[in-house]
């Protein structure tokens, strides 16, 4: 049980760093192709165990959220997305789960549930996470198609990024 | 009981929950960051510009009841000027009268409550009586022409025979021609009238405007009533028989302005006086 805390505490300060740090300058400057987004810290809400309770769910994609806000110095906008996400996770898990059910104790990685059902637990929750960024983002319904195509292309580069990391770390919970 | 309370608010808790978490967050979106709080203000001013649109068209329409009923009594006022101003013109300018004893004409604007057309003896009603004080007698018009004459009143309601009543009888000439006869209803269309009494020898063309003569002393001079339809000659009379045309709506009648003549008494005096000769 500590264990899952100690490592779910360290990925939470790895992603955010990575991804304040880091990722958060790629394609930054680009104005005139502003579609360069590497997001992939809502993995850690994904890799949360089965077992988390909905309300500490939230909390978390709240924290999460913040933290990252205060890297891009936009208070709020990535918080409201990750408060969304973690409120949609257990729907989407809902609608993935298989006929013998959860083990509970597990968390939904790679190596415990699968290529394919990892591949479509990513594919539905991450752009949900996108979408709702990108909407809170733009704050008007005018450019809609803009903030399709941000969410498009974010995901392709955000997805290839997250199976690279899954291929150097190999998380088990 | 408490577990009860504890198992609900695990059931909804992740709702209100994540809407409080939402709205956190959708505060702070607003507050710290410059795009969106402008956006923010724009929507808001145009979403309240639009409310404050919607409740001032919905305050004026509750409004239009009492616009209307202090238009028309503006309207009243307007013509009962007009009419006494077109008396006092013929009254020689080096002559002496007071305003007060020149106001032949009072306009009294009322509101028709009932009205029929579809008998030989039709009535109007006015929500106007006695006590705004309408006498029996008095002319009505609307904004159009002649409506009828009030034949009763009580103290709040008068009845007004319309001109499409077989015994009304009108005082109408053609205009700038000056021959003069009475307009009565054919009883059948209610837009076609006979104007009888008018000479032979008048020259009367289809399309002349017929007007109230002003003889009458209960109508004013110069009322539209329409336009002449149709000339005929009966073999054997001295008088042309002229379909007059109506150019306005009976049917439809909402507000009107009954005409009191205050020297009608005078008038009638007179003339008695000469016929008791």
């Amino acid at each position: 049980m500590s264990s899952i805390f100690f490592t779910n505490a360290v990925r939470f300060f790895i992603l955010v760093a990575f991804q304040g740090l880091v990722l958060r300058n790629i394609g930054a400057e680009w104005e005139s192709f502003p579609f360069v987004n590497i997001i992939i810290y809502p993995l850690f809400i994904f890799l949360l165990p089965f077992n988390t309770p909905r309300p500490l769910e939230i909390i978390l994609g709240f924290l999460l959220g913040l933290s990252i806000d205060a890297f891009y110095n936009s208070m709020g906008v990535h918080a409201s997305a990750t408060v969304f996400l973690a409120f949609m996770r257990p729907m989407v898990l809902g609608m993935l789960e298989p006929r013998a059910g959860y083990n509970v104790n597990w968390s939904p990685t790679w190596r415990r549930m699968g290529t394919v059902w990892f591949v479509k637990y990513i594919c539905l929750m991450l752009p949900l996470h996108l979408f709702f960024y990108f909407a809170v983002e733009a704050f008007t319904p005018v450019y809609f198609l803009l903030i399709l195509k941000k969410t498009f292309f974010s995901f392709i580069l955000s997805v290839v990024v997250i199976f690279m990391v899954h291929l150097i770390i190999k998380p088990i919970d | 009981m408490f577990n009860n309370l504890f198992g609900r608010f695990f059931k909804y808790g992740g709702i209100l929950l994540f809407l409080f978490l939402e709205s956190i967050c959708f505060y702070l979106v607003i507050r710290f960051n410059e795009k969106q709080n402008g956006i923010y203000i724009a929507s808001v001013n145009k979403l309240s510009a639009f409310f404050d649109q919607a409740y001032d068209r919905w305050t004026n329409l509750l409004q239009l009841p009492e616009l209307l009923d202090s238009l028309a009594g503006e309207n009243a006022k307007i013509r009962e000027s007009l009419a006494n101003e077109a008396v006092q013109k013929r009254v020689k300018i080096d002559s002496v009268f007071n305003k007060k004893t020149s106001d032949r004409y009072q306009f009294i604007e009322a509101k028709v409550i009932n009205n029929s057309i579809n008998k030989q003896r039709n009535y109007i009603v006015l929500d106007r009586g006695r006590r705004q004080g309408i006498q029996p007698h008095s002319a009505v018009i609307n904004k159009d022409g002649v409506v009828g004459i009030v034949r009763s009143v009580s103290d709040s309601y008068a009845v007004v025979m319309s001109l499409l009543h077989r015994q009304t009888r009108i005082s109408a000439s053609i205009r700038n021609k000056g021959y003069f006869g009475s307009l009565l209803w054919d009883g059948v269309d209610v837009r076609r009238f006979d104007l009888e009494d008018i000479p032979r020898h008048a020259a009367v063309m289809v399309g002349d405007s017929v007007q109230t003569s002003g003889y009458s002393a209960i109508f004013p001079e110069g009322i539209p009533i329409g336009t002449v339809e149709k000339v005929s000659h009966e073999p054997g009379s001295n008088s042309h028989s002229i379909k007059v045309l109506l150019n306005y709506d009976l049917s439809n009648l909402n507000y009107v302005y009954v005409i009191i003549n205050m020297d009608k008494e005078e008038q009638k005096k007179l003339e008695r006086e000469v016929q008791d000769e």
